[in-house]
């Protein structure tokens, strides 16, 4: 099954590195797209189907855990899985976002075998052909 | 800043760096570092949180498309625009700096970091920085670079 994915970072840099990661390590891709913060992230979440969210937490506008809280208030989050990327991982932070509903949490910088191992987790995808 | 805490940041620094660009660095003297004519940019940003202050990681322009080319995996001469270039080192000071934190107060410390501004650096500035005892200075792939740590005393 091809996953749509929307990666969410005010960085063009990083939102390239996790496609690339994406790409590299084989993941079943249907279309990705991309949103700069948080509120531009809802609304191609309103627009579009989306299978998964790679999204930062520092981020103007929206950053990561407001956009998080709003996934969270409308219920989103229990069918959308989201998965944070970010160098700002305290271990507070972090807790408080699996709280609210987060899947998973990537520290940069990461490989492409990590994006794989937490793709393949937090969509329960079991066997690669 | 003391010689532990000066060693603890160059093994962060060093290592986070080299598995981000794939570039190899070392740490090196301040004196020993050359000013070559050309502008030299600064990617800062500030943080707060359990600790407060701010990084700067400061590059001669011409390092730019080496340190962007790498993180992306891409050729120097691909990165055609300069905004590409900032929004690179911009984002390895930003990866570098959630590590230092780390490394300075701990993995369960709680911070923020802010928005990474880059810009030219002035030339007297640039001076200032190689005399300052929050500076350390590294090679990469045998270019110059420094590291700025500002901390607020509490």
């Amino acid at each position: 099954m091809a996953f749509n994915i929307l990666l969410v970072d005010d960085s063009l840099t990083v939102r390239s590195v996790i496609a690339k990661a994406l790409r590299l390590a084989g993941v079943d891709i249907g279309q990705i797209y991309e949103a700069c913060h948080g509120a531009e992230a809802l609304t191609v979440l309103e627009r579009e189907w989306i299978d998964l969210v790679f999204a930062d937490i520092s981020m103007p506008v929206m950053d990561g855990e407001e956009f998080v809280d709003r996934l969270a208030a409308s219920g989103a989050i229990e069918h959308l899985p989201v998965v944070i990327v970010s160098s700002a991982g305290s271990g507070p932070r972090i807790q408080r976002l699996k709280d609210k509903g987060v899947r998973a949490y990537v520290q940069k910088p990461f490989t492409p075998e990590q994006i794989r191992e937490v793709v393949d987790k937090v969509m329960g995808v079991t066997n690669h052909e | 800043m003391s010689e532990d805490r000066q060693q603890a940041l160059a093994s962060t620094f060093l290592h986070i760096v080299e598995k981000l660009t794939f570039m190899f660095g070392e740490p090196v003297a301040l004196d020993e570092i050359e000013l070559s004519p050309e502008p030299w940019v600064e990617a800062r940003m500030q943080f707060e949180g359990a600790v407060n202050g701010s990084l700067a990681v400061i590059v001669p322009e011409s390092l730019q498309p080496e340190i962007a080319a790498n993180i992306l995996g891409l050729e120097a001469a691909d990165l055609t625009t300069p905004d590409m270039l900032a929004d690179a080192l911009r984002e390895m000071l930003n990866v570098v700096c959630g590590h230092v934190i780390m490394t300075l107060a701990g993995a369960e410390a709680d911070f923020k970091l802010l928005a990474p501004q880059h810009q030219v650096v002035p030339r007297e500035r640039l001076a200032d920085l190689l005399e300052d005892a929050d500076s350390m200075g590294f090679t990469l792939d045998d270019e110059p670079l420094l590291l700025h740590l500002e901390l607020e005393r509490g």
